[in-house]
């Protein structure tokens, strides 16, 4: 099988990423912080607090919390800060691990949320954001809020979060990042570019198991934790004050978090600038096989879309037949649809029926390429209608 | 040909108010069983690919499948579940 779905969850994981996982599993479950014996090394949740921080720019590691995942992180995000009465911005080109929490937050206002266009290959323009601050400043008076995908899951578009994380300084907005698609193949400096809050999941291009990930809160932030429940701080607290707060709960995934440490030190030790190169290279081969076929038509171009994903459409064919098609006659996984962003079809004119997206991460093969574009080629020269 | 079994897809597409079953038949599909669906709906054979595929469309349901499985999938929205039983009949009578 050709696995092209990636930028739903990486397969196959790195070597160390399963050792680490059955190593978790195989061995006496560490106690968080409830003295297992083995205060003498670093235990699994601060290494891999330390090595996230690394990875991602952040000088405060222990600002990092684990959760199961993005849609987890941003609900964890979202109903965490105060939205009452703060002015939200954010994009089309949103997930609905977004979208769905703002839209269904307790006593959300419609005119709270600003929605930002993007372009026909996705990107979203600074400049449209600095306009929806300048045209409702009134509006802004209590806080504000910017909420940018880093990189969309349907073109692969990398937005420009230096630009955006000046913009919000400058506005006094906070600056929430989603970095579920680009986190681990893209380089991302959170301190450098001002971002206040970070969302993030394990099972994509950072390689861990599906229900890991975590999110990132600057220190200074008003923010509460949206569960409480049981750790090994002081069991006596029952009633926290504010700057008390204890964001990670309940017995945590330690088996995940091992399998997500050791994928975020297989991408230390890899570099994330060359993967993204790597990347690079495999999505170049993509857009050049495809372009040179008519019936073919590529939302994004290999120029301007710098992420691991590309979205297409088959003129004769719907999305979902073309993946069938590729699935059942070459044993080539794609995804087609929406994919969960709702939103971004109309400004790229996808439409209803949405696209087929191809997916790649570093373990992808340049055959593993060659191999999806002839099967695409025998498609379109098939394309015969009785 | 005859219906041996139909199941529910695994991947049902649900969110967008389709329901999807897997029909299976007693026998390999073959290119009498692909044009005897014609009737259906607007029709497509890609007949030139390694594993041809066939597609039968209509308003409130699509056939879809390969040349050579004993299987094809029906997707049909949930308002319209009782084309299940026209396709159904159809198929028996190919």
């Amino acid at each position: 099988m050709i696995y092209l779905n990636n930028a739903a969850t990486t397969y196959p994981k790195p070597q160390c990423v399963l050792d680490a996982h059955a190593a978790a599993l195989s061995n006496p479950p560490s106690g968080q912080f409830r003295s297992s014996g083995s205060f003498l090394k670093e235990d699994v949740f601060t290494r891999c607090r330390k090595q996230l921080g690394k990875l991602f720019g952040i000088h405060q590691p222990e600002r990092i919390f684990f959760c199961a995942g993005a849609t987890d992180a941003s609900n964890k995000i979202l109903l965490g800060l105060n939205l009452h009465d703060k002015q939200i911005i954010t994009t089309v080109t949103e997930h609905n691990s977004i979208l769905r929490p703002l839209y269904n937050h307790q006593g959300f206002k419609a005119e709270q949320l600003s929605l930002v266009g993007c372009d026909k290959n996705g990107k979203v323009s600074t400049q449209e954001i600095e306009s929806v601050i300048l045209n409702n400043s009134g509006r802004f008076k209590n806080g504000g809020i910017c909420i940018i995908n880093h990189c969309s899951n349907v073109t692969g578009m990398v937005q420009d979060l230096y630009a955006i994380g000046t913009l919000c300084k400058t506005y006094g907005l906070l600056f929430v990042v989603d970095a579920s698609q680009s986190a681990g193949c893209i380089p991302l400096d959170v301190d450098k570019m001002g971002i206040d809050l970070l969302i993030l999941t394990g099972h994509k291009s950072m390689f861990g198991v599906q229900g890991t990930g975590a999110y990132y809160v600057r220190s200074g932030i008003p923010f509460r934790p949206v569960m409480f429940g049981g750790t090994g701080l002081d069991s006596r607290k029952l009633k926290y004050n504010d700057d008390e707060f204890e964001f990670e709960v309940g017995t945590q995934n330690a088996p995940g978090i091992a399998a997500l440490l050791a994928g975020v030190e297989y991408i230390l030790s890899q570099g994330v600038e060359a993967i993204a190169e790597k990347e690079r290279i495999l999505m170049r081969k993509l857009y050049e096989g495809l372009s040179e076929m008519n019936p073919v038509r590529i939302f994004g171009s290999y120029d301007t879309n710098e992420g691991p994903v590309m979205s297409f459409q088959l003129e004769g064919l719907k999305c979902a037949d073309v993946a069938y098609i590729l699935e059942t006659g070459y044993g080539i996984s794609v995804r087609t649809g929406l994919h969960c962003a709702p939103l971004i079809h109309d400004a790229i004119g996808s439409g209803v029926d949405g696209t087929v997206r191809v997916s790649i991460s570093e373990l992808t093969t340049m055959d593993e390429i060659e191999q999806f574009i002839k099967a695409v080629t025998e498609i379109t020269s098939s394309l015969t209608v009785e | 040909m005859k219906l041996m079994d139909k199941v529910e897809s695994r991947e049902r597409c649900a969110e967008a108010g389709w329901f999807a079953y897997d029909f299976l038949l007693d026998r390999e599909i073959d290119q009498e069983f692909i044009r005897g669906l014609k009737p259906l709906g607007s029709w497509v054979f890609l007949s030139m690919l390694a594993k041809p595929f066939f597609k039968v469309e209509s308003e409130h349901f699509m056939i879809k499948g390969i040349l050579g499985e004993c299987h094809f999938r029906v997707a049909v929205h949930h308002e319209h579940e009782d084309e299940l039983i026209r396709i159904e009949r159809l198929i028996e009578l190919i």
